[in-house]
């Protein structure tokens, strides 16, 4: 026995346990009855004719058994104890009823049959009377979602030393017999889950150290403090619920999709609540009726106001064709429903949508209460009164910036009506200058006939001017007559748009204001059809969450408002005390997205077609902590967190395995992907190019050579800012399942198809981040590393470049190359002995992609070297040119390294071609290309290109042309501390001394593999870079990196 | 053993009133292309689509009218579903063009197509399409999604791939050929995944190289260096998996990278056609500039059924059959361009024995009014939208060859006989690859969902092979 930690006894109120009961879950041998079994079947497959609405079908009203047995037109349909003589079933039997494609299934028509056998029983006496419609029974109303949360009881004590905490209590106790929880993560695993979970991006190498060496009893409470302090925090909380409340950029609807400028300062509201914990009740409140909290507004808009007018984009979410082309009734009523869906399936975990046709056939949802929720929207979405995307932009200009504006707007003025006027004198001088030549007579017609305007002129004017046209000088071309006039005016045009650059910037927000004194009547719709109005109905929320009597019902209007104060009263409700739905939808969000599944698994659906809790009374715990904690979200994350079922490590132990493979019990915790957006982020930060900035507009996106949608130019900023444009996702996120938002996304898949495979092997982004994490480690270098780690392994791989330039001696009498030494200096073109010819002392000798010069002496000769980087055999062809008339000419040697001079010429005025065939070579043996200027250095630049075609003896056949082949200095090649380094920054750890064993064996190969495929490398890409880049990719591609564990 | 069975052994032993409920989550959260089973014995395993985007003209086409020509200039009778009111005329417009009985079923075929005319007996022809509606989105959208006019929906590819996984796993089980002119009306909706996964969304094959997008690795990592690179991957996952023994999500990305390294492979072979025979060429008409490029696309599709792919679509570009003005001369263009190869697929997929196991659909989301859409001269008359009633074809995978089915009314306006809407073609369809519409179903948001949406929709038997 182990007491709970002081923090947490505060907490253990006692409460009645919360017994699991549900609907659906029936003692499986208790005979049915109406109201728990029967009802429901009927519900779905016979209501809709048979007592849901006011017609009701052959007189027939099956709501009620009475009424069953009293019968409609052709007599009573039902006889208890008699199945078979019960019309009932005999027509659901046979199909025919209920007509139409949709059938009863056997299951359900067996359940019917045992129900009739055992004498139709009801679970208690029928009412006398009955409301119309379906109306609500206490078996509907006790559904486990509906009833309310009730903080269930916790020891403070468990056996189990492995619990730390209420939540570990709760879920120890559903454990089956045997197995417990897992033991903790190990640090490193630890610190990289919290970062993920909280923030969306990985650790650094050394604050993942910082931890690990932290041995303080309270490191890792501090660790949660710390993150759920930072400003990345309500980055990555917002894009969760922004998944929820269908955010994006644009308009969606129709083809058009036009960009919604303005929709990310609701975007940046959701980072600022986050990050500030604002209370998740004042949050919704907010988002719902912002413009109802704001007060009148007078003037300016306060801070305050900008902030609760910005919180009801969320209201604004979604999808709108009515700004492009579609502004029709149908469009308009979309636009409500889609925006009663977001606000339902992301707050009351009921989907409401079918009850805007009938009654909910599943869910104790009738359709007046989908007419009820409408009527909470209607003022300020008014189908019949619309306000077109355009009328919602709010401007932030305050009555100082409109004022200043309109100063600056005078400022400019002026001297745009100075310029005006210099524009016309600077005419009137040009024309002047054209006309002086031209005698009298005709120079006061031309005069005449320019100054007339030109739909006044006569047709002698016209004819003149066109005869001649230099007179016609217009603003346009006022430059041909005096360029230094149009200079001026241009000043003038600077001026103006350096004043008018001056003006405050206008920004806007998209906004949800209701108009004050608008209160529309809401009509139900027939079969949810806006042409077929039927009875009002008033605002309202959830029956079936409403006092028996009757459903909630919300005031009209609220005197003390100029608006309806509707949405306030339903945002009020969905976070107090009679509502049950709200609190449990919030908390199983945020269970869902620390342990990658719900406690109910269908977080937008608790009603009978979703699914049941798996843990019904730690979902209610949780519920009743966020409501009693202030409606604290981080209060939340830090009871999850510090709960041994959240650090628990997620490898799976043998035995336990086999008896819950799927983790129900919560015996490990999950391995979950990376979703798209942290994926992207965390390769951002390895390769160091995130740019951390928080807010602002959207980064925008375009398509690629290959018609791909990628992040346009290179601010790489986080994921959550990218463009959301709902016909343009970027390939990279929507193929890691971020959603393309239609109307919400409630919870994200997580696939794992060959496309994401294609992407990171061969996608341009992903290269690109390999290529950038090579540099970086190149450029870093891991520092520290123990001797045991580093030990007989290779410490770098310097270049060994197929083709060096220098100089030196050719040995005739040995028939070998004497001396070569590189040149020292690259002028960007060639390589020489220093910056300037003759150098002191190489002399005039320099080597360039087509030849050279020789330098004065034969101990000065041109030397271009190539190694063999295999064995084969070699043959040579080449051309070598002396072009000058002048000199003595230049003389050229082939020395293969193993066999000496293999080939003599001279070229003098001219050419000699230089072919050797069958020259055997070993990898690593030179073959130098040597030019001399025989006696006189004079005259003797020369050109020698030679082409190698090597016949490798292990097959293949490679061609070195020396021109391709000529580079500047190479790279200095990498270090065995740069793999390290790669390692750190991809997955903040060091490698095994195995898995740098593994690198190293890699690199070796590919290096020599490259060094001998020289069109797959290029000078900004020498083999040992490209290597290490390649070996990124597969750090970025592996599991270790697109899984947190 | 599952863990819904040892769940409840678990539960019936727990008295805690925390008890995980009876009632596990039913959830799939792992989606796969493997091939799977259908309800029943299928006839049909692949299908090729050649979606006509517009609304191809079925009383100059498929349907002849003799009433309509033998009133040709006169007033149309009853009343007329327009989309154009302000172009709107009621006068009767016969067909320019003669239609006479081809092969030995005899069905009639205009001389618009006359390569058609040559695999008629191989082709169900029907006559009562209906969508109600005129709108080309409205009708496209009910077509590929189920319901008139919604977006958002998988389309009739993503059900046959959820449902079917896919033989090849070399290849995208769901492939969309566009055209070089440009996307079809309605965009890439056309081929969406709706509330799927987007690994059941339609994989683009460009019309232009890529062909398909990050198939092909730039040159300084193609071949043995890839092949390097693959190895070292594969080793520190091998590695990483050691430490996460049992997660088959891990072993699942790990098997996702060896499928893409085949997938490059494969998907290049299947591009290739000049594999093909210079007779596999003359017969698509790869010879002539006019059906070049059409007739690469319906070989291109024959190729990639051939190995194993499920579905694949072709599109034109926006919509070249929407023949409001000119028809005299737009409709033979058209025709000129697509006949040959349409009917060249047919051909070929018979002698390689492959149309029995393969549909064929030819077809738009609706067709034309039998009334001219006068544009002040009738030299330049057209027709305006008619989702009342049109026709379609379709060839191979058990659909019954060489009939007609059903008919409009005597002036082609509305279809009265045996009424079809894409709901009943669906179910058909689906019925033909041995799923049934109502149990294929796809949770989401909680409820089941299928391609007919719980819509009315018959399953046509009268085209179906005996």
């Amino acid at each position: 026995m182990r007491p709970w930690p002081r923090f947490l006894s505060l907490a253990m109120t006692i409460a009645v346990a919360l017994r699991a009961s549900h609907g659906a879950a029936v003692e499986p041998n208790a005979p049915p009855t109406f109201e728990s079994d029967i009802r429901p079947i009927l519900r779905v497959h016979c209501f809709d004719c048979h007592g849901g609405s006011e017609e009701k079908q052959g007189g027939l009203d099956l709501r009620l058994v009475r009424f069953q047995r009293a019968g409609g037109d052709s007599g009573p349909v039902l006889a208890p104890g008699d199945p078979d003589g019960s019309r009932l079933l005999a027509r659901i039997r046979a199909g025919e009823m209920p007509p139409g494609e949709s059938k009863v299934p056997a299951k359900e028509i067996d359940t019917i049959a045992r129900w009739i056998a055992a004498g139709a029983k009801t679970a208690r006496p029928e009412p006398a009377s009955i409301a119309p419609g379906l109306g609500i029974t206490e078996e509907e109303r006790s559904w486990w979602a509906f009833r309310p949360i009730q903080r269930p009881a916790v020891s403070s004590q468990s056996p189990d030393p492995r619990v730390r905490t209420p939540i570990d209590a709760l879920l120890r106790e559903a454990m089956p017999e045997g197995p417990t929880f897992s033991p903790d993560a190990d640090r490193r695993t630890l610190v990289r889950r919290v970062y993920f979970d909280l923030l969306g991006l990985p650790p650094s190498p050394e604050e993942v150290e910082q931890f690990v060496v932290d041995r303080s009893d309270d490191a890792y409470e501090r660790l949660v403090d710390r993150l759920l302090a930072s400003p990345h925090y309500g980055e990555r909380w917002a894009r969760h619920w922004l998944d929820a409340a269908g955010y994006a950029d644009s308009d969606g609807a129709t083809t058009q999709d036009a960009v919604r400028t303005w929709a990310f300062k609701y975007r940046d509201y959701v980072i600022r609540a986050f990050n500030a914990d604002k209370p998740f009740d004042r949050f919704v409140h907010e988002q719902l009726a912002g413009d109802e909290l704001a007060g009148p507004i007078t003037g300016d808009l306060t801070p305050e106001q900008i902030e609760l007018l910005t919180a009801t984009g969320f209201v604004r979410m979604a999808a709108d064709g009515t700004a492009s082309g579609d502004n029709t009734p149908e469009a308009r009523n979309q636009v409500v429903a889609d925006t009663l869906k977001i606000v339902t399936s992301s707050l009351l975990g009921v989907t409401v949508a079918c009850a805007q046709c009938h009654d909910h056939r599943y869910d104790p949802v009738p359709q007046t209460d989908y007419y009820a929720l409408r009527a909470v929207f209607e003022p300020a979405l008014d189908w019949q009164a619309w306000k077109s995307p355009a009328e919602r932009h709010v401007s932030l200009y305050t009555a100082a910036d409109r004022e200043k504006a309109a100063q600056i707007e005078a400022e400019a003025r002026k001297i745009a009506t100075a310029r005006a006027n210099m524009q016309t004198a600077y005419m009137a001088e040009a024309l002047e200058q054209v006309l002086a030549p031209i005698a009298p007579p005709l120079q006061t017609e031309l005069r005449d006939a320019y100054e007339t305007p030109a739909d006044k002129r006569t047709d002698a004017q016209k004819q003149l001017l066109e005869k001649y046209p230099s007179v016609n000088i217009s603003p346009g071309v006022l430059y041909q007559y005096d360029q230094a006039a149009a200079d001026d005016l241009k000043k003038y045009d600077e001026r103006i748009a350096a004043i008018r650059a001056r003006k405050p910037v206008e920004e806007f927000l998209r906004a949800l204001i209701e108009p004050a004194d608008h209160a529309p009547e809401t009509k139900l719709f027939h079969r949810g059809d806006y042409r077929q109005p039927k009875q009002s109905v008033g605002p309202g929320a959830l029956s079936v969450c409403g006092p028996e009597s009757g459903r909630v019902e919300f005031a009209s209007r609220n005197g003390a408002l100029p608006t309806t104060g509707r949405r306030l009263a339903f945002a009020r409700w969905l976070t107090g005390p009679d509502n049950p739905l709200t609190a449990r939808v919030v908390a199983n969000r945020v269970w869902m997205h620390h342990f990658g599944r719900g406690l109910v698994s269908t977080p937008a659906d608790f009603g009978r077609l979703g699914t049941l809790p798996t843990h019904p009374a730690v979902l209610d715990w949780l519920a009743s902590d966020l409501r009693d904690s202030g409606w604290s979200l981080k209060h939340l994350h830090r009871a999850i967190l510090l709960s041994t079922a959240y650090r628990q490590s997620s490898r799976r132990d043998p035995a336990q395995t086999t008896v819950d493979a799927d983790n129900r019990y919560y015996g490990r915790q999950n391995v979950l992907r990376l979703d798209a957006e942290a994926l992207r982020d965390r390769v951002l930060a390895a390769t160091g190019t995130l740019d951390r900035t928080l807010f602002g507009p959207p980064i925008g996106v375009k398509e690629d050579d290959a018609g791909q949608v990628v992040v346009a130019g290179d601010v790489q900023r986080r994921s959550l800012y990218l463009l959301q444009r709902r016909t343009q996702p970027v390939a990279l996120m929507q193929a890691f399942d971020a959603p393309v938002m239609q109307t919400n996304c409630e919870a994200r898949p997580s696939s794992t198809v060959a496309t994401q495979s294609l992407m990171l092997m061969n996608g341009e982004f992903w290269l690109s981040q390999a290529a950038a994490l090579a540099n970086r480690a190149q450029r870093e270098r891991a520092a520290g590393l123990s001797a045991e780690l580093l030990a007989g392994l290779p410490q770098s791989w310097k270049p060994a470049p197929v083709w060096q330039f220098g100089y030196g001696g050719c040995d005739a009498s040995s028939g070998r190359t004497a001396s070569f030494t590189p040149l020292a200096h690259w002028t960007g073109s060639s390589w020489q002995g220093g910056a300037a010819l003759p150098d002191d002392a190489t002399g005039w000798v320099l080597v360039d992609a087509d030849g050279g010069h020789p330098g004065n002496n034969p101990g000065f000769a041109a030397i271009r070297r190539w190694t063999a980087p295999a064995d084969g055999t070699l043959s040579v062809r080449g051309t070598l040119g002396h072009a000058s008339e002048s000199g003595d000419g230049v003389r050229g040697h082939i020395v293969a390294g193993s066999q000496g001079i293999v080939g003599q010429w001279t070229a003098r005025h001219g050419e000699a071609q230089t072919s050797v065939e069958n020259i055997a070579v070993k990898q690593g043996d030179t073959v130098d290309f040597i030019a001399d200027c025989l006696e006189n250095v004079a005259s003797d630049s020369f050109s020698w290109r030679v082409v190698l075609t090597l016949a490798q003896d292990g097959g293949g056949t490679t061609t070195f042309d020396s021109r391709d082949g000529f580079h500047g200095p190479v790279s200095e090649g990498i270090e065995l501390s740069s793999v390290v380094r790669a390692w750190q920054l991809a997955y903040a750890r060091i490698p095994t001394r195995d898995e740098l064993q593994a690198a190293c064996d890699f690199l070796t190969k590919q290096i020599g593999h490259l060094r001998e495929r020289p069109q797959q490398t290029s000078a900004d890409r020498p083999p040992e870079m490209q290597a290490l880049a390649n070996l990124c990719q597969a750090l970025l591609s592996s599991n270790e990196f697109l899984y947190v564990d | 053993m599952g863990i819904g069975a040892v769940a409840l052994a678990w539960l019936s032993a727990q008295q805690s009133a925390n008890a995980v409920p009876a009632k596990l989550p039913k959830e799939v959260t792992y989606f796969d292309l493997k091939p799977k089973p259908p309800h029943f014995a299928p006839r049909a395993k692949a299908m090729i689509s050649l979606f006509q985007h517009g609304g191809p003209s079925h009383v100059d086409l498929f349907d002849p009218k003799p009433e309509l020509s033998r009133l040709s200039g006169s007033e149309y009778p009853g009343e007329v579903q327009f989309s154009f009111i302000n172009r709107a005329t009621k006068t009767l417009f016969g067909s320019p063009w003669q239609f006479a009985k081809r092969g030995r079923c005899g069905t009639e075929i205009s001389e618009l197509l006359p390569n058609l005319a040559d695999i008629v007996d191989d082709v169900c022809l029907v006559r009562s399409m209906h969508t109600g509606a005129n709108g080309h989105e409205v009708s496209i959208r009910y077509f590929h999604g189920g319901i008139p006019g919604v977006v958002g929906r998988p389309t009739l590819g993503s059900w046959l791939v959820y449902g079917l996984g896919c033989e090849s796993q070399e290849l995208p089980a769901y492939l969309v050929l566009t055209d070089p002119g440009g996307l079809p009306v309605d965009g890439v909706s056309n081929w969406s995944n709706g509330f799927m996964p987007p690994l059941f969304q339609g994989t683009v094959l460009r019309p232009k190289e890529p062909r398909i997008l990050n198939l092909e690795p730039p040159l300084h990592v193609r071949g043995a260096v890839q092949e390097q690179n693959l190895a070292f991957l594969r080793d520190l996952n091998r590695r990483h998996l050691d430490e996460h023994p049992g997660e088959a999500d891990l072993e699942a990305r790990i098997a996702s990278y060896e499928l893409a390294a085949a997938m490059q492979t494969a998907a290049i072979e299947a591009l290739d056609i000049s594999r093909e025979t210079a007779a596999t060429h003359a017969l698509y008409g790869l010879d002539d500039p006019a059906t070049r490029e059409y007739g690469t696309r319906c070989l291109i599709a024959r190729r990639l059924v051939e190995r194993g792919v499920r579905f694949v679509q072709l599109f034109l570009a926006g919509q070249p059959w929407d023949n409001h003005s000119d028809i005299r001369n737009g409709l033979p263009a058209i025709c000129r361009r697509t006949d040959k190869p349409a009917a060249a697929l047919v051909k070929d997929l018979k002698q390689r024995g492959m149309l029995d196991s393969t549909v064929v659909h030819w077809g738009g989301e609706i067709g034309r009014l039998p009334v001219t859409e006068n544009h002040g001269d009738s030299a330049k008359s057209g027709r305006d939208h008619n989702g009342q009633g049109f026709s379609m074809w379709v060839a191979g995978g058990g659909f019954q060859p060489g009939m007609t089915y059903g008919g409009t009314d005597e002036f082609g306006h509305r279809a009265v006989t045996d009424v079809v809407t894409p709901n009943d073609f669906q179910a058909t369809l689906l019925h033909l690859f041995g799923l049934d519409h109502r149990q294929l179903s796809y949770l989401h948001s909680g409820r089941e969902q299928q391609i007919t949406a719980g819509r009315e929709a018959r399953l046509i038997g009268e085209i179906i092979e005996g």
